[in-house]
Parts: structure tokens; sequence; C-alpha cells
């Protein structure tokens, strides 16, 4: 039927390195997600506090982040930083480049999220005795996750796709990677990443299962 | 750091770059939103048992690495079905479906957000299916869609720097190779990213404000 | 009626049956471009001048193939790892893209004879302490994805079982990242080498060794079934050596000497 011959038995006993990868692939993605959600509250906290400089940081820091695009991030923190003299590994680079990411997306979500929270109760808090950070960290950021819990679940996939970037930056251990080398080995372009775009899918239904999981337990009334 | 040795010439080919970006950017996003808006209507219209399938094949561009994407789309329509597409059109097809699996869960998040109510009470005033579609659900359903599309849109528009994987020189490919010959990649990604940010985030800004301005009336 | 159907049917038959038979060889003739898929940052066998115009030993070779089939030229630029699906995607006709000749890679696409052959070199930055190649052992070091010295140099660096290796998309990012100071060294191909240190773009790097690989045999490639055109792309190599042009392109874009012989002692191909 097509003219070409399919070569899957070759590229399936590849399948445990590439596994190996996912593995990898997970690892930057929820590492970065963890990083990239401290990261977010305090950006939010930055651009609440009225200071103009911190609040600049952050502003400038989300704008940048969502407004040019990620293999520009990841490119830049490999070779846009070495510029000043800063050498980041292709896993750091990658890992850096997602993160600020991350960050700049999920904080724009949390201030999206913060409309939602009258401002009635920061007062209730403070009035009962609590210091700002104390009335945030108590009562605004807890309701401010869950409000924004289905965008950073989001962000989260996002994290895990973006991952395949990292081959601009020299990295070949993870997912995209290990499929481009062994690519580069055999040329069966079409099976390897088939087999590739399969694990990526997986990886992202296992993910919105967990974080369905995990909403129905921490979230229900 | 303006000392550089970047020649007019080179300015002319990053701005080609960037023009390719545009172009490619401006088919998708016109192509994908209108598929978007096609399968969005047909998923609510049909129940999410009819519409199984079509989920599924969206959920799955909406899974899969962009990258990956046109890599398969790239050796599937070549080696396998033998089509002689030029990197441009795989490029242009793949950001198209790309766009449209985003655009299909907006448009079937905005018709949502219509009320019921709303939409009976014009059936019950005796307007036909299109009437009610037309003239009731798509000004309601556009104010909650419109913010998260012009968002999509951007979207597309920074995620078509991928599409260098298919010998298209867009605007970042374009950078990388004057790197290659000029060797000042701080001064080139600079100038790259500042032209993407400076399309994107005025943009950006007037979805923020079209979103604040509907949600508060 | 019936008869111009019948006429009808039979053009299309033919034209359906003469599709089928004519191979690649004649649809390059007939439409009159060939289609080269060439590495454009991998000097002095691809770069590009000023106005970022494709120059350099493939290009020319791509010219040269062309002329001798009576067709205009078309360089299509493909990073090393995307030559192979550019020409299975139908982008391009031949890849004259220093290709090495392994039977993993044969597997999938067809080969010519080799039209050129590269030794390598270890190119180190300043500052690192390293005499000869085999003090790559325990440094981070980086080739260009997919390209023969990169799998050379990722199995050795498995061997020695320390350091690190990274493998970049284009050989220009591997240079750009070793004169940064993410690499402490690379192996390219001499010529590579030697042109990156005498163009002065990358500052502080030098050439320390040979790297003892069996030489880099490069070859043509289009798709594995097209035995035409191997068979042109075969006789063509040979040619060039033949009337000297293989060492006119050599003095032009690598520098004086001797071209690297093509043939291998004490067996046919």
């Amino acid at each position: 039927m097509f003219g070409y011959t399919f070569q899957w038995k070759q590229a399936l006993a590849r399948l445990p390195q590439m596994l190996d990868g996912a593995l990898v692939t997970m690892q930057i993605a929820i590492l970065s997600m963890v990083i990239g959600i401290v990261l977010a509250v305090l950006l939010t906290v930055f651009r609440r506090s009225g200071s103009r400089i911190l609040g600049a940081i952050a502003t400038t820091w989300v704008e940048v982040a969502r407004n040019t695009p990620a293999l520009f991030q990841i490119y830049m923190a490999h070779f846009g930083l070495a510029s000043f003299g800063i050498h980041l590994s292709p896993y750091v680079s990658l890992l850096v480049g997602i993160t600020f990411n991350n960050a700049g997306y999920l904080a724009e979500n949390f201030r999206g999220a913060l409309k939602a929270i009258p401002e009635t109760q920061t007062r209730a808090g403070r009035s009962l005795g609590m210091s700002p950070l104390q009335a945030f960290r108590y009562i605004v950021m807890p309701q401010m996750l869950r409000i924004a819990f289905l965008p950073m679940t989001n962000q989260m996939v996002w994290a895990v796709l973006m991952t395949s970037l990292g081959v601009t930056v020299g990295m070949n251990t993870d997912l995209f990677g290990v499929t481009q080398a062994l690519n580069a080995l055999t040329f069966r372009t079409f099976e390897l990443f088939a087999i590739a775009a399969v694990i990526f899918y997986l990886i992202v239904k296992v993910i919105q299962t967990a974080a369905r999981l995990i909403a129905w337990r921490l979230f229900r009334y | 750091m303006f000392d550089t040795a970047l020649t007019t010439a080179d300015l002319l080919f990053l701005a080609r770059g960037a023009g390719i970006t545009i172009i490619v950017t401006l088919i998708s996003v016109a192509l994908g939103t209108a598929l978007g808006i096609a399968f969005g209507v047909i998923r609510y219209q049909v129940g999410p048992w009819w519409a199984a399938p079509l989920t599924f094949v969206l959920d799955v561009f909406r899974s899969v690495p962009l990258l990956i994407q046109l890599v398969l789309a790239n050796a599937f329509m070549g080696v396998v079905l033998k089509l002689k597409l030029s990197g441009f059109t795989i490029a242009c097809g793949v950001l198209t479906m790309y766009t449209a699996a985003y655009c299909a869960e907006i448009v079937r998040g905005g018709i949502e957000a219509v009320p019921m109510t709303t939409r009976r009470a014009a059936r019950s005033l005796g307007l036909t299916w299109r009437q009610d579609m037309t003239n009731i659900v798509m000004p309601l359903a556009t104010r909650v869609a419109l913010p998260s599309w012009i968002g999509l849109a951007l979207g597309v528009m920074k995620d078509s720097a991928l599409v260098y994987i298919v010998q298209v020189t867009e605007l970042l490919k374009s950078t990388q190779i004057l790197i290659t010959r000029l060797q000042e990649p701080l001064f080139l990604l600079m100038i790259c990213g500042a032209f993407y940010f400076l399309i994107s985030f005025p943009l950006a800004r007037l979805g923020g404000y079209l979103e604040r301005r509907w949600s508060n009336d | 009626m019936k008869t111009s159907i019948f006429g009808a049917a039979l053009v299309a038959a033919t034209a359906i049956a003469g599709a089928a038979q004519a191979d690649k060889l004649d649809d390059i003739i007939a439409s009159g471009t060939l289609r080269c898929a060439v590495v454009l940052d991998f000097p002095p066998m691809g770069m590009r001048d000023d106005q970022n115009n494709p120059i350099g030993f493939d290009v020319d070779y791509c010219n040269d193939l062309a002329a001798a089939l009576g067709v205009t030229a078309e360089i299509v630029e493909t990073p090393f790892p995307e030559r192979i699906p550019a020409l299975m995607a139908g982008r391009v006709d031949v890849g004259v893209a220093s290709t090495s000749d392994t039977l993993e890679r044969a597997k999938t696409v067809g080969m010519s004879v080799p039209y050129y052959a590269f030794e390598n070199a270890v190119v180190a930055r300043e500052g690192v302490e390293m005499t000869n190649w085999e003090g790559m052992k325990g440094k981070t070091v980086g080739a260009t994805a997919g390209t023969y010295e990169a799998i050379w140099l990722e199995g050795k660096v498995k061997e020695w079982g320390e350091g690190e290796f990274r493998p970049y998309q284009t050989q220009a990012d591997v240079f750009l990242a070793l004169s940064q100071g993410q690499l402490d060294a690379t192996v390219s191909t001499v010529e590579v080498a030697n042109a990156n240190v005498k163009s002065g773009n990358f500052p502080g790097i030098r050439v320390v060794d040979k790297a003892p690989m069996v030489p880099d045999y490069v070859a043509l490639f289009t798709l594995r079934e097209e035995y035409g055109l191997i068979n042109y792309l075969n006789l063509f190599v040979n040619q060039q050596v033949r009337t000297g042009r293989y060492a006119e392109l050599y003095t032009k874009w690598v520098g004086e000497g001797e071209p690297a012989d093509l043939t291998v002692n004490g067996v046919y191909r």
C-alpha cells in the first residue's frame, strides 16, 4: 500500500533507551514545575509588594517569558548567558529555560486567580493580627493555588512538551535527544519518532489523570 | 555592543526571516481558526460520545511536542506517501492542525459559556438553529473566547520558531545562520527576541484589555 | 465516442505506466532542476558568503553534477540531523552533504562510491591541558549531532566512563560552545578545524592532534532503490577525479596539497 517498508522491529529494539530518556524528560518537567511555582509565587508577591523595583523585575520577567518563543529562551540560557561567562550544561540550560518560561506563565495565572479572592478576606486576616505576609501565606495563597490548579496542570503538560527543545543546546539524554541520536545512527526517522510521540502522549495522559486525582483529593468540599 | 559586523544585507536577510514567520503564522492561524470553529461546533453539537474520535485526534495534537509533529508529518508525507510537498506546506499544515486543536477547545468553552436559558428563549421566539447560532451564540461566545484566541494566535507565532526543522528559514533560523557567520550570538539573539516581543507584547496587552473590559459588564 | 473514451483511457494508462517507469534520473532531467541537500555551516565544504549565498566544496560539487546532467542546481540547506529526512520527504534529489557511508545508514539510503575522505582533528580551547587526543578523557567534549565523528566520540566517552559528551545541532554551535568555554574540546574534520581556527571567528581555539579514526569516507546519497541514479553518481565521482576537477576543487576550497585518495587497497567496490 505504501512505497515504504516500515521496520518497526529495529526501532522497537531501542525502546528501553527511549524509556530512559522519558524518565529524564519527566525529571526535568517536574523540577522545572516545582521551581517554577516557587518563583511564580515570589513574582506574584513582588508585583503586590508595591515596590517599584521589585514590581518592574517581576513585570519584565513575566512579559519576556510570555512574549518570546520558548526555544529562544532556552537558546539564550545556553549561548546567551555564556557571553557573560556563565556556563550552563545542556541539562541546566534546558531546566533554566523551561523554569523561566513556567514562572512567567504561572505568575500571570496567579494574578488572574487573585482577582477572584476578595480583598476583604485579607483585611479580615489582618484585623485578626496577621502580618501581610501571613495573610498572604495562610489566606490568599491556598485559594490562589486552588483556582489556578487547572492552568497549572496545563503548564505542566507544556513543560513536558518543551523538553523536546533541549536538542538545540546539546541535550542528548531526554526523550527527544535520545530519539534524535538513534535517528542519526539508523535514519529510521518515521518509526523512531512515532514511538517517541506515543510515549509523549502517554506521559501527558498520566499527568492529566494524576492532576485530576490530586484535585479530587485536595479540593473536594 | 553596537560595534558590529552586521550589514544592511544581513538586516534584510533577518527581515526576510521575520516575513516568513509572519506569513506562516497568518496562514496557520486563519485556516486553523476556521477548522477549529468547525470542530468546536461539531463537538458541542453531536455530544461527547459521537465526538470521541475527533476529541481524541485533537487531543493528540495537544499532547505531542510540535517538533515531533513536524518531523513525523514531514517523514509521513514524503517517505510513506511520497508526496512532494514543500517544507513550507508541511509547516503550515501542521501548525494549522495545531491551531485548530486548541481553537476547538476555546470555541467549545465559548459556546458553553452562553446560558442555555438564553438560547432556549431565542428558539422559543422562533429563531432557527442557524439564526440562534449566528445572532445569539456567536456574539456572546466571541466575548468569552476572543482574549484566549489572541493568546493562541500569539502562541502559534512563537511556536512557529520550530518550523526550521522542515527547512523553512524563519526568523530564529535566520538569526542562527547569521550567528554562524558573524559570531555575535548575544547581539543577534537580542534583535531576534526584540522582534518577537514587539509583535507579541502589544497584542497580548490588547487581549488582556478586552478580557478586563468584557468581564466587567 | 466509444473510441475516444478508449483512446483517452489508453493515453491515461500509458501516462501512468510511463510515470511508473520513469526513475529519479529521468525525473531530474525532465524537471530541469537538481535539488541537492548541502550542509551550510560546515566550512569549507558548505558555508555562506557575505551576501548569505551558499558557497563551498559541496556547493560546487552539486553545481558540477547539475551541469553534467544539463540541469540547474538548487541548494537546499539541511542541518546534519535533517539530511536524510529531507531526502525521504522528497525535498531533495541527492545529498552532497559530507555524509559518511556507514553500513547502518546504507540500510536506509543508497550511497555512491566515496567522493571525499576526511581525517579528523581534535580541537581544544586555550587553557585546557591537552597534548594529544587521549587528553580528552574526562573532559567535556562535543561534536555535531549525527556525524561520523560524533558517533565515534560518544563511543569513546562511554568507553572511558568519565567526562561528558554533548551533541549540538550544527557545527557552528559546536565551535561557538567551544570558544565560549562550554566545551573543553571537540573532534571535527581537519578541513573544518583548520578553516575555523584560521577564520579568527573563534578566538582561543587550537588544533591539538589528529583523531585516531579510520578516514571518514563520505558519499553522495539518494533513495536506496534508485539504482540508475546511483550508477550515474558513481560514474560522476570517477569522472571528477579522472578529469582533475576533484584536485581543482580541493585546491580552491581546502588549500595546497594532495586531496585524499578515494580508493582502499586490497578490496573492490
